[in-house]
């Protein structure tokens, strides 16, 4: 699992490479509660490249959620391959996060 | 070399024969009885020749005269037996010297020539035994190379008695070289005197006094040929003089070199004694740090040996906290030293900078008040850290009231101390570690026999349904759960959840959403009609939130299903809060379907706006249908090159089971997944109900 940053003016996207299980989540908590994250309007979450997604690696995403509404900071998905939409859907997550089909519609959320 | 054992036993005869035989031939020349007659000069020399050649022989196939390191033992044995002899020999010539004024003595040959035969013998036992004595302390520890020279001395030493039997007299320009050369040969040999370094201090004056006696003895004979072998009334032959000058040198010349090695190893005999006594310490550390069961005994015998091994007047071990495994209360050891004057000389030692490692200072000034005493000043400091492969576990203090006390000697043999206390000290943590780990191992058992009886056993029955279940954990526990109850007015209610996570604390979460299913599925006594008794699916899932809000953590979810079956209408009611999909045997349509429903996981949004994200799905069922429910673990079970089970599949499998029992078509889509799964660990735990609908008959009266 891999976690790229691409910081931008004011949109900080993340592009996530391989499997996000219970040891690479760490990763991404990491990255998610780094402080200065919160100053960004939008954090864009890539998942093309995002092939599996574990209850440990949702549970990332789902402890940060109120913490990025709190602050106004928009957490978008896209590009998500349909294996890994249908996990989120599961859970119901679909209706709480924003999980758009392409980068050109996530930028314009 | 092999001697048969009749022939050694014939050489003690065969030398008293000979003796006799040597005692008549010296007799019949002193012309005392006529009836002798007068021997020829060979019966003589062969006679001597023999005697000396069958008393050597005897004490050279006699077993080693040096028993372990028995030295001092050998050389008082040597004293005892050959010493004996010389004074006796002494005692004999002065007898001889006192008879010879009486008249009945003087001029007798035959008295004369007996002593002179007698001594004679008692010489040559005592230089066999000398000799063969010197052999064992030559070739103690001796190399093969050492072995085969002295054997050459041997043979080299019999040659010369040879000489004499045969009759040849080598001239003078080549028996003295012969002679000088075998000396030095023998000088060579008295060189090696490696017994002396084995000998304690104490033995070590025995023994230079026991070879001082020996050397005198040797004297004592040699004086006494000398003096006789001219005296104009010995009509003796001649002695077989190269042999026996040989031999007598050696072994004065042995005793010699042994007492002056003896002598010049006192004053180093401290060190190496010293040195010796640090191997032992180390040996004994070695067996007694096995022996210690705890690692403050470990460090205590670390302390004390180093003390005793450098002689130190006070010494302190400060351990690190964190990292020496001190199972003692105390982190410091001390010796001949107060905590409080512990305290003192660190103070001063760091108005001293020293550096950090393992050092060795020779020229300290640091002063020590003792309570009503004069203070003790210290000039010397070894320092040296216990270091491990990973942790510097502390650092040893010993401290000498002279200065310059201290040598990097003292330094390495330390270091192999504190090297050997902190394996051991790491030997002890592998035990411990290993003996929590076995513990751990045991809870964990615990655990899933607690958690088992979590499970239900005994599945509710009834004329109405059917029910099997399966679970599986992934771990020792797991964090699967499902749960039967009955509910008044013929309803059963069923739930399935899963933990995110696995292992220990997805087992505590599964064990407080077991409490919150049963305090929640109370009844109300306050609801107005019998249906409201008991909360429906969505409000269970809403009030099941707002419990785990207090005990779920931040990261951690719960996903449920529950359904409520009431078989007297013949439906059911459930909610899906992020579980998996039911899969549902639709018997008159005959149909296999997912429940398509919307519906949050537990624990996401922990606020009142959850009730938003969940809804109720009513739903009749007919006698046949077939309701599968499972988590996640079973549609996401790996197998070859990473596939997943999937929803799709486990539909499959059951167009094709429907019509069978539940028990059966939970194995029949057990044995699937087996198949798939096959070689692959499972990575997540599995749970499966199936649930058959029967056709709705009358209860049985009771």
């Amino acid at each position: 699992m891999k976690v790229t940053a691409q910081p931008s003016a004011d949109i900080l996207t993340l592009l996530l490479d391989g499997e996000l299980d219970a040891s690479s989540a760490i990763v991404l908590d990491t990255e998610l509660a780094k402080p200065d994250i919160l100053n960004y309007r939008k954090v864009l979450v890539d998942c093309a490249k995002l092939s599996y997604i574990s209850s440990a690696g949702l549970g990332v995403f789902i402890s940060h959620l109120q913490r990025f509404q709190d602050a106004h900071v928009k957490l978008v998905f896209f590009n998500m391959q349909e294996k890994v939409f249908n996990v989120f859907e599961i859970l119901g997550l679909d209706a709480l996060m924003t999980i758009v089909p392409s980068a050109t519609e996530a930028e314009a959320v | 070399m092999f001697v048969p054992q009749r022939f050694l036993s014939l050489l003690l005869p065969l030398s008293l024969l000979s003796w006799v035989a040597l005692l008549l031939s010296a007799l019949s020349h002193s012309g005392a009885d006529p009836w002798l007659g007068r021997w020829p000069e060979w019966a003589t020399q062969l006679t001597q020749g023999i005697f000396v050649l069958s008393i050597f022989l005897h004490y050279r196939y006699q077993p080693s005269p040096l028993q372990g390191q028995a030295f001092v033992r050998l050389l008082r044995r040597l004293v005892v037996g050959p010493g004996l002899l010389a004074l006796g020999c002494v005692g004999l010539h002065l007898f001889e010297r006192l008879a010879k004024d009486q008249p009945i003595f003087s001029g007798n040959g035959l008295f004369f020539t007996s002593i002179y035969t007698l001594n004679l013998g008692l010489f040559v036992i005592f230089l066999a035994r000398t000799n063969y004595a010197w052999r064992a302390l030559v070739l103690f520890r001796s190399s093969t190379r050492l072995q085969r020279e002295w054997t050459l001395f041997e043979i080299l030493l019999g040659a010369t008695l040879l000489f004499r039997l045969v009759g040849v007299n080598p001239p003078n320009y080549l028996g003295i070289p012969i002679v000088v050369t075998l000396g030095l040969y023998g000088v060579y040999l008295s060189g090696h005197q490696k017994w002396v370094a084995y000998l304690s201090q104490r033995d070590k004056w025995r023994a230079a006094l026991l070879q001082a006696v020996l050397l005198f003895g040797v004297l004592v004979f040699v004086q006494y040929f000398r003096l006789t072998q001219y005296d104009p009334q010995l009509i003796a032959p001649e002695a077989q003089y190269a042999f026996l000058l040989l031999t007598a040198f050696f072994s004065a010349f042995y005793a010699l070199m042994g007492l002056l090695v003896t002598f010049f190893n006192m004053p180093i005999a401290d060190i190496i004694e010293q040195r010796r006594n640090e191997i032992l310490r180390l040996q004994r550390l070695t067996q007694i740090i096995q022996r210690g069961q705890t690692s403050a005994e470990v460090y205590h015998i670390l302390l004390e040996s180093a003390v005793q091994t450098v002689q130190a007047e006070a010494a302190w071990l400060d351990l690190e906290p964190g990292q020496a495994r001190l199972d003692a209360a105390a982190s410091t050891f001390y010796h001949n030293l107060l905590p409080t004057q512990a305290d003192a000389l660190r103070e001063q030692l760091k108005g001293h900078e020293l550096p950090a490692g393992k050092f060795i200072t020779n020229g300290l000034n640091i002063r020590l008040g003792v309570e009503g005493g004069t203070p003790r000043v210290f000039r010397s400091l070894l320092q040296l850290p216990l270091r491990g492969l990973h942790y510097t576990y502390g650092m040893l203090h010993l401290l000498k009231v002279d200065p310059h006390t201290f040598d990097r000697e003292d330094l390495n043999i330390l270091q192999t101390f504190t090297s050997q206390a902190v394996l051991s000290i790491e030997n002890l943590e592998l035990v411990r570690t290993s003996l929590e780990n076995q513990r751990t191992q045991e809870e964990l058992k615990i655990a899933s026999q607690v958690q088992n009886s979590l499970i239900p056993k005994n599945l509710p029955t009834d004329n109405w349904f059917d029910i099997s279940s399966h679970s599986l954990a992934a771990k020792e526990v797991g964090g699967d759960f499902y749960d039967f109850l009955h509910l008044p007015g013929r309803r059963l209610a069923v739930i399935i959840g899963d933990v995110s996570g696995k292992g220990v604390t997805a087992a505590f979460h599964m064990a407080q959403m077991k409490g919150i299913f049963h305090s929640l599925m109370q009844e109300n006594p306050l609801a107005k009609t019998e249906r409201d008794k008991f909360p429906v699916p969505s409000r269970f899932m809403a009030q099941a939130n707002a419990a785990l809000v207090h005990c779920l953590e931040k990261s951690s979810f719960i996903t449920s299903s529950l359904y409520i079956i009431d078989y007297e209408q013949g439906g059911f009611v459930f909610a899906r809060a992020g579980h998996c999909h039911t899969l549902y045997y639709h018997a008159m349509r005959e149909e296999v379907f997912y429940f398509e429903s919307t519906g949050l996981g537990l624990g996401i949004i922990r606020n009142e706006t959850y009730e938003k994200h969940i809804k109720n799905q009513f739903y009749d069922y007919s006698p046949g249908d077939v309701m599968v429910i499972y988590t996640d673990g079973i549609v996401e079970a790996r197998g070859d090159g990473g596939a997943e089970y999937g929803e799709d599949r486990l539909k499959q499998r059951l167009e094709e089971c429907y019509y069978l029992a539940a028990d059966e078509i939970k194995s029949f889509i057990l044995n699937d997944l087996n198949a798939f799964t096959k070689g692959y660990p499972i990575h997540d735990d599995q749970t499966l109900l199936v649930i058959k609908f029967k056709s709705a008959q009358p209860p049985p009266l009771a």
